[in-house]
């Protein structure tokens, strides 16, 4: 089976993962790609712990391109998380075919911008979005899954390629 | 004394618990257990509302820093951000400890139970008793 769920979600595991999506979907694995999460067994442990139900494998970007193909032939759906448009960006250089990327959750920080409540970017977020679009990517603002998605050059233009 | 039993008759300082949850909820079960329990004092409410992970474990850790005797995080649901970002910043604070899954039962039990337990015994019997409170009636009582 193949993926179920691609999203960017600051919050990496939490309500709207395992309960709304994880509730609908039901993933048998939950692959969180994360370098700082991956080197600390502490931050494994507890994502590992939050999904009852559903494998959580808490990554880093070279593990998961590698283990990219692999996944694809896997018994069992999956949801792939990461925490920014960063990350999303360099494991689609590094292989990992995304066709479609949820943009569930992007918090406020200072030099972002609203997109809508719960998307905040920069420029720099802004010029990874492009280059995700360039090669491909869609990218779609949905939080749960009852929300209608929404592509995210219709709802912040300057994301759109040029 | 150990922290995790029955202190009696304030004996060890209360413990301390913070209530955090989605959207309003822990302010308004907070508002629904004083219209049964009365004015309370003490406890504080937190909302994940528009906190990004780290915001909301920070924003937990900065709360429960002066607990040295330990106290409880009471939160919504397992595997939310509130529980994840609580266990975060519980840890190494000792006996700081989280309980998911909280409602009014449970929250009333904890402010009538607050000064006669420590944060590990006390956190069991709130357990048990959120548990308790959740029953089936149905048809007509004898």
């Amino acid at each position: 089976m193949s993926w179920l769920l691609q999203r960017v979600d600051d919050r990496l595991i939490h309500g709207q993962v395992v309960v709304a999506w994880g509730g609908r979907l039901h993933p048998a694995r939950i692959w969180v790609v994360d370098e700082r999460a991956a080197s600390d067994p502490w931050e494994k442990d507890l994502l590992a712990s939050a999904a009852p139900g559903a494998e959580v494998r808490v990554v880093t970007v070279a593990t998961m391109a590698a283990a990219w193909r692999g996944e694809a032939e896997a018994p069992g759906g999956a949801f792939l998380l990461v925490r920014d448009l960063g990350v999303a960006l360099t494991l689609v250089e590094a292989g990992a075919a995304i066709e479609r990327l949820n943009l569930g959750g992007l918090h406020y920080a200072p030099g972002k911008t609203k997109v809508n409540e719960y998307i905040y970017l920069d420029e720099a977020d802004r010029a990874r979005a492009r280059a995700l679009l360039a090669r491909g990517v869609a990218l779609e603002v949905q939080d749960v899954p009852g929300a209608r998605p929404e592509p995210l050059a219709a709802l912040d233009p300057a994301s759109a390629p040029a | 004394m150990s922290s995790g039993a029955k202190t009696g008759w304030g004996l060890v300082p209360r413990t301390p618990a913070l209530l955090v949850t989605h959207s309003d909820l822990a302010d308004a079960l907070l508002r629904a257990a004083e219209k049964v329990y009365g004015a309370v004092e003490g406890v504080e409410v937190m909302s994940n509302e528009g906190l990004s992970r780290e915001e909301l474990e920070q924003a937990i850790g900065r709360r429960v820093a002066d607990w040295h005797e330990g106290g409880l995080v009471l939160t919504d649901f397992w595997g939310g951000s509130c529980h994840l970002c609580g266990v975060a910043a519980a840890r190494g604070h000792g006996d700081v400890v989280v309980v998911t899954g909280i409602n009014l039962p449970l929250l009333l039990d904890y402010l009538h139970n607050r000064d006669e337990y420590g944060p590990l015994a006390l956190a069991d019997r709130l357990i048990r008793r959120g548990r308790d409170s959740i029953r089936l009636h149905h048809g007509q009582t004898a």
